[in-house]
């Protein structure tokens, strides 16, 4: 159980605490982030068991690089960067070994395994994105993600992403067109 | 929400000028939402500190001995095949003596240049 004390603690605490060997403190990093991380990762690869594992991944990427975070950006922003590229890397790597053993394409064999969902209105729902979501490009992928998922602005995202604004916002405009297509096929 | 105003709702979240947050609340509240499964936390925690730091160490810096490897390895093959061409070029066939760069010099020439007679 996570002590109430450490629910408090502002992050920088916590990044302290946490290089000096506080487990709880590392605990309560993962709790407050791992939703952000599980929309990013999740978004991207789709709803399935090893993006899970991506999603330790990026925890444990994040442990043993926390000694170089020093506070100039968010922490939230410096756990999604990892995010990104582990996903990203994920992708490229699935996509040659797919391409490689002349399987049918990645993309296409998502079984969707959609979390328990109150009404199908809702499970409906969230099938329309992961399927939409699935059948874009990467690079338009990840810019949807962050902006639909995560709800940030177009700043954040470039900040995330390390691209020029004008490069997030050409991009939002063609994911769009190419979202339009997908939803008109669904 | 229905599936058509869903698909709007995913469509006008990406305008330039619109809400993002907003639009991610909506979205999230028609049941769009990712989770991992429970005991994650536990999991993260179990991979960091009971496995040993060393074992994820080793991990890391054999992959990147690995990657690392890839990068010279391509590096020492294009210099080699340069080097050949530029010998086939300037000397012609290859041979050993070209190789050392030799293929001008004769034994008499060498001693005069060794002794200085």
């Amino acid at each position: 159980m996570i002590k109430e004390s450490y629910r408090q603690k502002e992050e920088n605490e916590l990044v302290k605490a946490s290089l000096n060997g506080d487990k709880q403190a590392f605990g309560e990093i993962v709790t407050r982030y791992q939703g952000m991380v599980a929309r990013t990762v999740k978004g991207m690869l789709g709803d399935l068991v090893f993006a899970e594992d991506i999603g330790q991944e990026v925890f444990i990427k994040l442990f043993f690089s926390l000694s170089e975070f020093r506070g100039e950006s968010k922490l939230s922003t410096y756990i999604q960067k990892i995010a990104v590229n582990l996903t990203l890397n994920e992708i490229k790597r699935r996509k040659r070994f797919f391409s490689m053993f002349m399987l049918k394409d990645y993309d296409e064999m998502y079984e969707f395994d959609i979390a328990d969902h109150d009404t199908e209105e809702r499970k409906e729902a969230s099938e329309i994105v992961n399927k939409a979501l699935m059948r874009m490009d990467p690079k338009f992928r990840i810019i949807v993600a962050m902006r639909m998922l995560q709800g940030y602005s177009t700043k954040e995202t470039a900040e995330i992403l390390n691209l020029p604004i004008g490069t997030v916002l050409s991009r939002l405009s063609r994911a769009q067109e190419q979202l339009k297509n997908i939803l008109g096929k669904l | 929400m229905e599936a058509a105003e869903i698909k709007k709702l995913l469509i006008r979240s990406l305008d330039s000028d619109a809400d993002p947050e907003a639009a991610a609340r909506k979205l999230e509240e028609a049941g769009v939402a990712f989770h991992f499964s429970k005991g994650f936390r536990d999991r993260v925690l179990e991979r960091v500190y009971s496995t040993g730091y060393t074992v994820i160490r080793k991990v890391e810096f054999i992959r990147n001995l690995n990657s690392a490897f890839y990068r010279i390895a391509l590096t020492g093959v294009a210099a080699i095949v340069i080097l050949l061409i530029s010998i086939f070029l300037m000397e012609g066939p290859l041979s050993f003596n070209s190789f050392l760069g030799l293929s001008d010099s004769y034994d008499e020439s060498i001693i005069c240049l060794l002794t200085g007679n």
